[in-house]
């Protein structure tokens, strides 16, 4: 672990290649052997990296041709494993930009600053185009076609869903190749300014993953006392018993605590039903014989403080903001290791989830 | 209903493969329509299973993956929905809703395993430091191994021991501890954002963050641009890069003569 740690604290503070000569243009055949690979771009996924590990078996191919220089390429493969995830169909659209920047040995920053501000558009254009088009209406045409007996169904949907999935993963791998290194060239001349403007664009985007990935929420209610308030009720009677209900229990004060009136026995007791409505007390003559009473009834009932819906009129996803930043500090300024800040969050939520039964949980 | 050791043997490669291929590989193996038939032929009645295939994938159109977000697992559900039917000769509809606490637990199967792979990661690193792409290599393909022999596992246990076994695993799992896990789970990503803004947060940078954060909190909260927000987002974020990368390049001369212009003006 401590060899491990130096070795951490040098490939931060390095933002360059060694070797800065542009490599040779990727071959076919290897451009071909990453886009395949990135089918197995999920391969390693777990919740702290997400697909980091898969993504750097796809690059691999490629950044094996281009660095050949072995601390550049151990450089390379440290950034390339940093957090990742995007859509899985498109993902040789970003590989294909980041291979060229690779290739122009553009600096570190400017690289993951990229590969971080490509997370953002891509997911939500995969899911539009596979899950919430192509699978539905794939899988409900060949479904039916299954129900009905036809071995045709899942083999129309497998060839139609892999068809467009090779097409995409090829297509966009040697499109985005192509256009990344022809677009570096004019970049290179802004190189600065096009690293500042990509850092802001990717630390925008982690921004907003903290919103729209963050699910964390503190889900606590604290009881805080009881309440006492009346509680409408109606009945119908004969007219003579009406004046049963005037006043029908007290309790040591001399409050009416069920009945029609308060304690001087005319003031009609008053209260609101659960739609905000209110609500009077008092008899009304049917007509025959019989009355509608409404009477009331002092119940307790308990008042608790919802912490969530605190925290979201203080601010909606607080609770990821502050644990990411809270991270920040522990990583940025305290020297934490990503292993010491995952068991820390395994602690956490281990000991929120409230162990064998101890305490209510606090997440929702 | 007696099963020859092939048959066992054949659901657990099955199972193996379409658990590997939820997440990796073709991400269509894995679908019950597909599923169904190659259980219904390992079983030897692919009429139902084509038909409690078809019906259970018909119910997972609504329940996508979108996002990151992990449904009720079509694999577990899927396999186990075919075999239900064709052992017991339950209606497919029966089959598929007898199928739930199976797919529940596939759930629970694959929040454990993304969390419990997380620390697989520092040894990722220590690989990169190595610059041994062979180790890299390694530790995708153990890791689809240990997801396809996990559900392998489950899957094979729940065939051999029947529709009982499931429920009482399901309800052997205390609460609090999934609950944790969970939480875990979801909070893990924040150490991966974390590191991120370790490396590229500067003075300058933090405006920026929370920008996105702002922004992100609207455009999330609008019901109509729910799936489109990324998107949305990310055309706002280029807008303010682009900006700052014309101020910086193009437009920098064009300040400095106005700078100059008004100088003369006043």
């Amino acid at each position: 672990m401590a060899s491990n740690e130096t070795a951490t604290s040098s490939y931060q503070d390095r933002t360059q290649y060694e070797d800065l000569t542009p490599a040779p243009d990727l071959d076919q055949k290897t451009l071909n052997k990453m886009a395949w690979r990135s089918c197995f771009l999920q391969a390693s996924f777990n919740y702290e990296r997400m697909q980091a590990a898969g993504w750097l078996y796809a690059m691999l191919p490629g950044l094996e041709k281009i660095h050949t220089n072995k601390d550049d390429l151990s450089l390379s493969m440290r950034h390339n494993l940093e957090f990742f995830n995007i859509h899985p169909f498109l993902v040789t659209f970003a590989m294909g930009l980041i291979a060229s920047m690779e290739q122009k040995k553009v600096d570190i920053p400017t690289i993951r600053a990229v590969r971080v501000s490509l997370m953002g558009p891509l997911g939500g254009i995969g899911d539009a185009i596979f899950w919430m088009t192509l699978v539905p209406i794939l899988a409900g045409i060949t479904s039916n076609m299954a129900i009905n007996g036809s071995i045709a169904g899942p083999i129309i949907f497998l060839l139609i869903f892999n068809i467009i999935q090779f097409a995409l993963r090829f297509g966009l791998m040697n499109w985005s190749y192509k256009m990344g290194t022809q677009a570096l060239d004019s970049l290179m001349e802004h190189m600065s300014a096009f690293t500042r403007a990509a850092s802001i664009l990717g630390v925008f985007v982690v921004g907003c993953l903290t919103v729209t990935m963050g699910g964390t929420q503190i889900n606590v209610t604290i009881p805080n006392g009881t309440t006492e308030a009346y509680v409408a009720h109606t009945a119908v009677v004969e007219n003579d018993k009406v004046d049963d209900f005037a006043i029908i229990s007290s309790d040591a004060e001399g409050n009416t605590t069920a009945g029609m009136y308060a304690a001087d026995g005319t003031t009609p007791l008053a209260t609101v039903d659960a739609d905000g409505n209110p609500v009077t007390a008092g008899a009304v003559d049917l007509g025959n014989g019989m009355s509608e009473v409404t009477y009331m009834e002092m119940v307790e009932s308990p008042v608790s403080i919802d912490v969530a819906s605190i925290l979201d009129s203080i601010l909606p996803k607080f609770v990821p903001l502050a644990i990411v930043l809270f991270l920040y500090y522990l990583f940025a300024k305290k020297n934490f290791t990503p292993m010491k800040g995952i068991v820390l969050v395994l602690v956490i939520g281990i000991l929120g989830a409230g162990p064998f039964g101890l305490w209510p949980s606090i997440w929702g | 209903m007696e099963y020859s050791a092939l048959q066992v043997i054949l659901v657990f490669i099955v199972t193996f493969i379409a658990a590997i291929d939820q997440f990796s590989f073709l991400e269509s193996l894995y679908q019950p329509i597909v599923t169904g038939a190659v259980i219904g032929l390992i079983l030897g009645d692919l009429q139902t299973g084509l038909i409690v295939g078809g019906t259970y994938q018909l119910m997972t159109i609504g329940n996508m993956p979108i996002g990151g977000a992990q449904p009720p697992n079509a694999v577990v559900g899927g396999i186990m929905a075919s075999v239900l039917a064709i052992t017991l000769h339950l209606e497919p509809n029966i089959a598929v809703a007898t199928a739930i606490p199976f797919s529940l637990l596939g759930q629970y199967g694959v929040t454990l395993i993304f969390t419990l792979m997380s620390p697989l990661m520092s040894r990722a690193d220590k690989y990169a430091d190595e610059a041994d792409p062979k180790g890299i290599e390694h530790i995708n393909y153990l890791s689809m191994c240990l997801l396809g022999l996990v559900f392998g596992a489950v899957v094979t246990l729940f065939f051999v021991g029947g529709q009982a076994v499931g429920q009482q695993v399901v309800d052997a799992i205390p609460t609090w501890l999934n609950a944790g896990l969970s939480a875990a789970g979801g909070m893990m990503r924040f150490v991966g954002f974390a590191i991120l803004l370790k490396f590229m947060m500067n003075r300058d940078m933090w405006g920026f963050y929370f920008l996105g954060f702002g922004m992100a909190l609207i455009v999330s909260n609008i019901p109509a641009l729910a799936t489109p927000a990324l998107l949305i987002l990310a055309l706002i974020g280029f807008g303010i890069a682009y900006w700052d990368y014309q101020q910086n390049t193009e437009l920098k001369g064009a300040a400095q003569l106005m700078d100059g212009g008004e100088e003369d003006g006043i």
